[in-house]
């Protein structure tokens, strides 16, 4: 089955094994960090908007920079995740003796970000469903503003949608980190072990984090 | 003597025996007293004049009528056409029955007795007009009345009139209340003597409660009005709740509210109940919260839940309490929502069931696929 690189998804191994015949290439991931970015941007300019939805009515014109400003960072952030997993998993992976150059490995983690794409729609969907069904009521006071911004969050939250968000970031993580563990294991001329514990370890780490956080909301 | 004399000596002896023993004039007849009761007479009261006369000579007195006439003070009995004799040293009643018909003042309507051998006794007798009528006077009545809270209205019946009043009572009259008892008795009252009744007046709608004093002059039953005007307003001594602290917290949907009620009155504010009001609706775990008794100077923390519209923005929180008569009483406080943010029915503490399958479905396809790749290698 050769269906491009969306290969990745269920044959890592043969689709990087592959790749490793040819040069680095980094279109393809760039354009992966792109659309993760551009779906993180959308989540961020929602959220944004509702925000803006309870200012007071002379403050509605700095809201448009607020949500502008949320889609660059939403935009950028893709590319960073990018970068860092990739700067992350080469740094890792000089404990265990790994050899090949950093743009073999931005290329490869950039690939096994793919389904972040997937979980970023998932995660967009069910944090357009959360926020709409919050009551924004209107800070009639520039004073109030920080209180009607504490007390969304705070309502965000509280809802069982986002811990489901956070569980389904975990997940796409995780099979992100599988096929990193292929990627590292070809990129970095890795044991499957030592490209397990490359990955591994940041992720897991990662998770954990994610994990505290989602346990100490319910 | 002559004969011609001694005739005329006999015929005479022959009168006089016939005529009997010599009478004496009204020089010797004396009113020795004159009683009225009552002793003062209102205009148009009927009052008993009592009359004795006694012979102060020595030899017996006939009399002939006695009648009593005046103007201001009219007789009403008849007058005594035929007395007969009083002998010496006797005494006489003479009872007539007089109603002032004038004004007020000291009248003198004449007492009068006709001898039988000529001559009459003419007898000033005073009678005393005073028309003024007990008072009456609310000392202890509430600052303000309320609808249904019951009040002590405490009368007292005073008597300026110079003579006593017997069987005094206090009956209040009118609508729109209830009073217990419903009159009261006082008795009799010695001039510049006073009394008092107490009522507990339950006023239902505001009105004006007359208290009638009814007592008796004599065999003469008199009434004099005292109004008291029942309008509803605020006691200023009267509990009063005041909500502060107030937090309002979003919670999954619904809203939790937190604070502090404090009794900032003078008086006890008994069976305090505190729950939201429209257009907010109380929902579990705290429809409602019950305070008890708050005493003056008193707080008390509470919690309230309730669901709302999304549009609403504030919220009253509604505050019941009784006085120590039972009567209900409510305070309402408005809380704003502003700066919280409730998320919506459904999405709350009831687990997203469409979200959970998503996640499982996710999870399996992402196991299978992780599987796959390694069984691909």
């Amino acid at each position: 089955m050769n269906t491009g690189f969306l290969r990745v998804l269920l044959d890592p191994g043969r689709f990087f094994e592959a790749r490793m015949q040819g040069e680095p290439s980094l279109k393809v991931p760039a354009l992966i960090a792109l659309v993760i970015g551009i779906i993180g941007a959308v989540s961020a300019a929602l959220s944004a908007n509702v925000t803006i939805a309870a200012f007071p009515a002379d403050m509605q014109a700095f809201g448009s920079i607020g949500v502008a400003i949320a889609v660059v960072g939403g935009i950028i952030g893709g590319f960073f995740t990018w970068v860092a997993f990739g700067i992350v998993f080469y740094i890792v992976s000089m404990l265990f003796v790994g050899d090949g150059d950093l743009k073999r490995t931005l290329e490869f983690t950039g690939y096994g970000l793919l389904p972040q794409v997937f979980g970023g729609i998932i995660g967009a969907v069910f944090s357009y469903q959360l926020i709409s069904n919050l009551t924004i009521p209107t800070a009639s006071r520039p004073e109030d503003i920080a209180v009607v911004v504490e007390a969304l969050t705070n309502a965000m939250l509280a809802d069982p949608l986002t811990q489901i968000i956070g569980i389904i970031s975990i997940l796409f993580l995780i099979w992100s980190a599988n096929i990193w563990i292929f990627g590292m294991k070809y990129a970095r001329n890795l044991s499957t072990r030592n490209a397990a514990l490359t990955v591994g370890i940041p992720v897991g780490l990662y998770i954990l984090i994610n994990l505290v956080t989602l346990i100490g909301l319910m | 003597m002559r004969p011609r004399y001694l005739i005329l000596l006999s015929i005479f002896c022959v009168i006089a025996a016939l005529t009997g023993p010599a009478s004496a004039g009204p020089a010797d007849i004396t009113v020795t007293s004159s009683t009225l009761d009552p002793q003062v007479l209102m205009k148009g009261d009927t009052g008993t004049l009592t009359i004795v006369i006694q012979n102060t000579g020595a030899e017996t007195v006939a009399i002939k009528s006695a009648r009593l006439y005046g103007s201001g003070v009219v007789p009403l009995s008849e007058p005594y056409p035929s007395v007969g004799e009083l002998g010496a040293g006797n005494t006489k009643t003479f009872t007539f029955t007089v109603r002032a018909d004038g004004g007020e003042g000291t009248f003198y309507p004449q007492f009068v007795l006709d001898f039988r051998n000529d001559g009459s006794l003419r007898h000033p007798v005073p009678v005393q007009v005073e028309d003024t009528p007990l008072s009456a006077s609310v000392i202890n009545k509430p600052d303000a009345f309320a609808e249904g809270r019951t009040a002590d209205i405490t009368v007292r019946v005073g008597n300026p009139r110079p003579n006593a009043a017997s069987g005094v009572q206090v009956i209040p009259i009118g609508t729109g209340f209830t009073a217990t008892p419903t009159g009261g008795f006082v008795g009799a009252l010695a001039p510049d003597a006073a009394g008092t009744v107490t009522f507990n007046l339950t006023p239902t709608a505001e009105t004006d409660v007359t208290f009638q004093v009814v007592w008796r002059n004599g065999i003469n039953t008199h009434t004099a009005d005292l109004v008291l005007p029942v309008t509803f307003g605020e006691d200023k001594r009267q509990a009063d709740p005041v909500i502060t602290n107030v937090e309002v917290t979003p919670e999954a949907g619904r809203y939790r509210v937190v604070g502090d009620i404090s009794n900032a009155g003078l008086e006890s504010a008994r069976s305090v109940v505190i729950a939201p009001g429209a257009p907010a609706a109380p929902t579990d775990p705290f429809r409602i919260y019950v305070v008890g008794t708050l005493d003056p100077d008193d707080i008390s923390s509470f919690e309230v839940t309730f669901k709302a519209e999304r549009n609403v923005t504030e919220v009253p929180i509604v505050v019941e309490y009784r006085d120590g008569d039972g009567n209900r009483y409510t305070a309402t406080t408005m809380v704003g929502l502003g700066g919280a943010t409730l998320p919506a029915e459904g999405s709350g503490g009831d687990l997203p069931v469409v979200a959970i399958i998503v996640v499982v479905l996710v999870a399996l396809g992402i196991a299978g696929a992780i599987y796959y790749s390694w069984r691909r290698t």
